[in-house]
């Protein structure tokens, strides 16, 4: 096998984002944004649509002017440089390949905008290749590869050029989910043996979590959360992030603080914590959130023990597979729960949710999510 | 389908049919029966031979004219599409926008008179390089020869080649033209390397359309280049009335059409070797 292919981590290069204003014709959409991804990290921008993800990618490679802010890469602010000088490699939602050429020249473009040989690309393409699990196929063309294939050639592509950075714009949700699981492992294998510093976008929480080492969550055009895939996931910051990582469920509690720590209150449930734990949670008027699957369905006299038990009335009950989906009237809501036992509509129930469980925000900080 | 339909769909075109009959393959078989047709009715060659006898030279000027018409207007059209794609600058790309249209409404015998009063000797061209002191009155030539029918081709029609092209290229993938960008390509590269060749089809068609367009203009070359050499469709006008001489006329005729059939041959094959696979 040649080995032109650089195998070893290389050193990935760093960027660092100051305060960071983009704005297309009148709108502003990225409202200062500063976040510094260190050499070999793999970084992934999370958001719902609109929230300046692809805003931030788009302006880390040079395709959205910066109104104001800096990007420096490896100590050059990049911010004013066109596309072409940024050194940066990035990977396309729609691949991008060029129809009219055969793998081996899409994959060498690079190399031959960089005056090397032909035969050097041909070395070097071919090695890729086999890295991809494409060896031999470089004199297809690129409209003959299925999407798997066209997005490895993308990969490919991107990597040829040894870039220290490798942006991802969404770039398996073309992809069937099969192929999209495999993808995902085979980015981060090679992001990982090469050390580049990788910035990934997507909308796929489930993506994000598997693939990057951070998590960068994004609301409205300023970064709401920054942390580990466990500490975005276990400790959301606020109430957007719980709500966008999946803790869909919200009650209206009440906090009341004492000397022997706090209470909270939702509908007719109270329960107690110690001052310690109390610590943490707001005063007053609250909302907390939590995900289907921390709430059990237990009988509505049941002993609450350290757990919050919620009276309530089933409305709807569905069967995805393993679990019965409930939705549950409680406190005046609407709550999906997953249970494994069958219950009949209509049943009173109780609640139970564990207080480790609850993410609570003051209900002033909630109002857009609740 | 029945066979009453069918006698219904046939009478349904047939008004089209008899048009197309009538004034388009009734004249055309007749000027090629009479180009190939002695006095007397029976067979000859002996017009072409009085065609290439006498207008040889411009057989090979229309050719030339038309062929460096069609690539200054490729490059123009090149250029213009190229920036209304490519270009970064809102005001250069919305004047140009707002412009190069226009072109395209100035029917070809108001170009050509236009043309004749900036290309003449005391033309507005000269008389503007003489007032800005660029040039002495004395040097002052006159551009009302080839020159002048090439330019007046390119100027009308840079905008239709540039319409279609500018098209094609705003529906080609964006991410294509970034990727080049991103991965180092110059603006100039990515428009000649990756944007150009996906859009290839469209530029020949363009090209080819306007090769025969140019090729059967008569007021042009009438116009803005009275003397010899001269194209085909001033010849052929020129054996008319002067002399009523129809077969030479229609000899000629034949030729062009023969050119312009030249020109579709080259634009099929290329698509042909495009489709097989390789």
């Amino acid at each position: 096998m040649p080995t032109d292919l650089p195998n070893g981590p290389r050193s990935g290069a760093s960027i660092a984002v100051r305060d960071l204003h983009v704005a297309y014709g009148g709108t502003r959409v990225l409202h200062g944004v500063s976040i510094d991804f260190t050499p070999g990290s793999f970084t992934a921008l999370l958001g719902s649509s609109g929230c300046g993800k692809t805003t931030l990618l788009r302006s880390l490679s040079g395709f959205v002017p910066v109104q104001s802010g800096s990007i420096v890469v490896g100590g050059q602010d990049v911010a004013s440089l066109p596309p072409e000088k940024r050194g940066m490699a990035m990977v396309f939602q729609s691949y991008a390949l060029w129809p009219h050429m055969t793998v081996l020249q899409n994959i060498g473009y690079g190399l031959k905008l960089r005056g090397v040989s032909r035969a050097e690309i041909a070395t070097k393409v071919s090695a890729m290749l086999a890295m991809l699990g494409l060896s031999g196929y470089e004199d297809r063309k690129v409209t003959a590869l299925s999407g798997g294939q066209r997005q490895r050639v993308a990969l490919g592509r991107a990597l040829a050029i040894d870039p220290g950075i490798l942006l991802l714009d969404e770039p398996l949700s073309n992809l069937d989910a099969k192929i999209r699981m495999v993808m995902r492992h085979e980015i981060r294998a090679i992001q990982q043996r090469l050390g580049l510093t990788a910035v990934h976008v997507t909308h796929d929480r489930e993506e994000a979590m598997t693939m990057a080492d951070r998590l960068v969550i994004m609301q409205a055009g300023t970064i709401a959360q920054v942390g580990t895939p466990e500490e975005v996931y276990d400790r959301p910051a606020t109430a957007f992030v719980a709500n966008f990582m999946g803790a869909e469920n919200v009650l209206p509690l009440r906090v009341a603080r004492s000397e022997a720590g706090a209470s909270f209150s939702t509908g007719d449930a109270t329960a107690l914590v110690s001052s310690e734990a109390a610590q943490a949670l707001p005063a007053g008027e609250a909302v907390a959130y939590f995900r289907d699957d921390v709430a059990r369905l237990d009988a509505a006299d049941a002993v609450a023990g350290g757990d919050l038990l919620v009276p309530g009335r089933i409305a709807a009950r569905a069967y995805p597979g393993g679990v019965y989906r409930y939705r549950v009237e409680a406190a005046g809501r609407q709550i999906t729960v997953d249970d494994a036992d069958r219950h009949e509509l209509g049943t009173t129930i109780g609640l139970r949710i564990p207080l480790q469980r609850l993410h609570i925000f003051p209900a002033s900080e909630a109002g857009i999510a609740a | 389908m029945s066979l009453s339909q069918r006698h219904l769909a046939l009478i349904l075109i047939a008004p089209g049919l008899m048009l197309v009959a009538a004034l388009f393959l009734y004249p055309l078989c007749f000027s090629l029966i009479s180009a190939f047709s002695g006095p007397d009715g029976s067979f000859t060659l002996q017009w072409f031979a009085k065609a290439f006898e006498l207008y040889s030279t411009d057989i090979v000027f229309t050719v030339v004219i038309v062929l460096a018409s069609c690539a200054l207007t490729a490059l123009a059209a090149i250029v213009i599409a190229g920036t209304l794609t490519l270009g970064e600058n809102p005001y250069i790309v919305g004047t140009l926008k707002a412009l190069y249209r226009w072109p395209l409404f100035i029917p070809f015998i108001v170009a050509a008179q236009c043309m004749r009063t900036f290309l003449a000797k005391n033309g507005l061209m000269n008389n503007t390089f003489v007032s800005l002191g660029l040039m002495e009155p004395l040097q002052a030539v006159s551009f009302l020869d080839w020159r002048g029918i090439i330019a007046t081709f390119v100027w009308k029609q840079t905008p239709f080649v540039a319409l279609l092209l500018a098209g094609a290229l705003a529906s080609i993938d964006r991410a294509t033209l970034e990727a080049g960008r991103n991965l180092g390509a110059s603006r100039m590269r990515v428009l000649i390397e990756l944007a150009l060749p996906q859009v290839m089809p469209t530029l020949l068609v363009a090209l080819v359309l306007s090769f025969v367009t140019m090729l059967s203009v008569l007021s042009v070359p009438m116009m803005v280049s009275g003397s010899q050499p001269t194209m085909l469709t001033v010849d052929m006008a020129f054996r008319i009335n002067a002399y009523g001489d129809y077969a030479t006329a229609n000899a000629l005729g034949v030729i062009t059409y023969l050119i312009s059939a030249g020109a579709a041959i080259l634009y099929l094959k290329r698509g042909m070797s495009q489709e097989a696979p390789r």
